[in-house]
């Protein structure tokens, strides 16, 4: 059962196409689990949709139809590789970097994609708390298994949270499972053990 | 196919990506780029690419078009939003060097049972027809952000500079007009 989900600013630029790649990863991730936030941006896309339909239109170029009849025979490009079987859609298409420790429990294993923003996989033993992430711009983690709870909540499998730039607890892993995050960030400057993996492994 | 015939005078072009997947249809498909190739061309000059490149991104998003038709499912999406996504992960792909996840996502195709929910099952020309006029009858300032967010590949706090409004007000006003064309569409559901 879903309880936290993206805002819709957030599903709005995921669906507009100005969302950053990681911070876009982890709300497929939850859009995954969620039905109703798929929903919305199935809403989202037919506005896109429509606002495309009610463009003026702008003239291309006499023979850009017959330029581009001529490559049509030319083969489709392959589909991307799964490179991670292990884990979900979209992510088991990505390309991660390899596990770091970076605290007493903790671990994290970045995109390797760069971008306008950062992220990667956290995974933390029960009792532990997440490094906090930077506090510049917008900062997503979604749940992919275990669960962890913060000043908002708890969070399960599917959840994401999506904290304002006020908030300072860290998250703590609940339960007896480990918890497994997608996470992602704009800012640059992170703090504690995970600033300094940033550091080390050059995002 | 049960459906509902598009508006008057419209073609119906779901049946053109339908024809071109059924028997490469080249006379479809040169529909087709007569009335999307302009639009997706202007679309990408209002995201602030160049006229060169959208003239490129708008014949990639045409090929792509061709190349997809097959993957192309009336249930789900009507014809403009299919394209209007294509459209969209060339952009991120060409501009920002990034991909959008729904490039990552295994084709529909591949899917051994793809969930179509039943009260999606409608007719999805005729949810992008009441989107339009939805949109129309948006106050000016719901409109506004909404148009900015597809149009102008600007991130939201760039939205809240140029309005001179803060970022909660832009966030408030995307909220009530996604409300507003959910609503819309709610009794289609
Ligand atoms: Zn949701």
């Amino acid at each position: 059962m879903i309880v936290h989900h993206p805002s819709e600013a957030t599903l709005a630029a995921y669906a507009a196409g100005t969302l950053p790649e990681a911070l876009a990863l982890v709300a497929a991730s939850h859009l995954g689990h969620c039905a109703t936030c798929r929903d919305t941006l199935s809403t989202l896309e037919a506005t896109g949709g429509a606002l495309l339909e009610d463009l003026p239109p702008v003239p291309l170029s006499i023979d850009a139809l017959d330029r581009l009849l001529g490559r049509m025979d030319q083969p489709a490009p392959p589909p991307l590789p799964i490179l991670n079987p292990e884990l979900p859609a979209p992510l088991n298409r990505v390309a991660l970097g390899r596990w770091w420790p970076v605290g007493l429990g903790i671990r994290y294993r970045p995109l390797k994609s760069s971008g306008a923003a950062w992220g990667g996989l956290v995974l933390a033993q029960p009792g532990r708390s997440f490094p906090r992430h930077g506090h510049k711009g917008r900062e997503m983690t979604c749940v992919l298994s275990g669960a962890f709870a913060d000043q908002d909540g708890k969070f399960a499998a599917g959840d994401l949270s999506e904290p304002a730039a006020d908030h300072d607890e860290p998250p703590v892993v609940i339960g007896a499972q480990p918890c497994l995050c997608i996470i992602a960030s704009e800012g640059m400057h992170l703090r504690g053990l995970l600033g300094w993996a940033q550091r080390m492994i050059g995002r | 196919m049960t459906k509902t015939a598009p508006p008057e005078g419209s073609p119906d072009y779901a049946a053109l990506i339908q024809s071109i997947a059924q028997r490469q249809d080249r006379q479809a498909f040169a529909d087709l780029f007569a009335h999307f190739a302009p639009r997706v061309k202007a679309w990408m000059l209002r995201g602030g690419v160049n006229p060169t490149a959208a003239e490129e991104l708008a014949q990639e998003t045409m090929l792509s078009v061709w190349r997809k038709a097959h993957l192309f499912d009336p249930e789900r999406a009507g014809a403009s939003t299919w394209i209007f996504t294509i459209a969209r992960n060339l952009r991120i792909d060409t501009v920002r060097r990034e991909r959008h996840p729904s490039d990552l996502m295994p084709d529909p195709s591949e899917e051994p049972d793809a969930p179509v929910q039943a009260d999606r099952m409608i007719a999805m020309s005729q949810q992008e027809t009441r989107i339009r006029s939805a949109l129309s009858l948006l106050p000016p300032e719901q409109s506004e952000v909404i148009r900015k967010a597809f149009f102008e590949d600007k991130v939201h706090a760039e939205i809240e500079k140029e309005l001179g409004i803060p970022l909660g007000t832009v966030k408030s006003r995307l909220r009530l007009a996604i409300t507003r064309l959910r609503a819309a569409l709610g009794d289609l559901a």
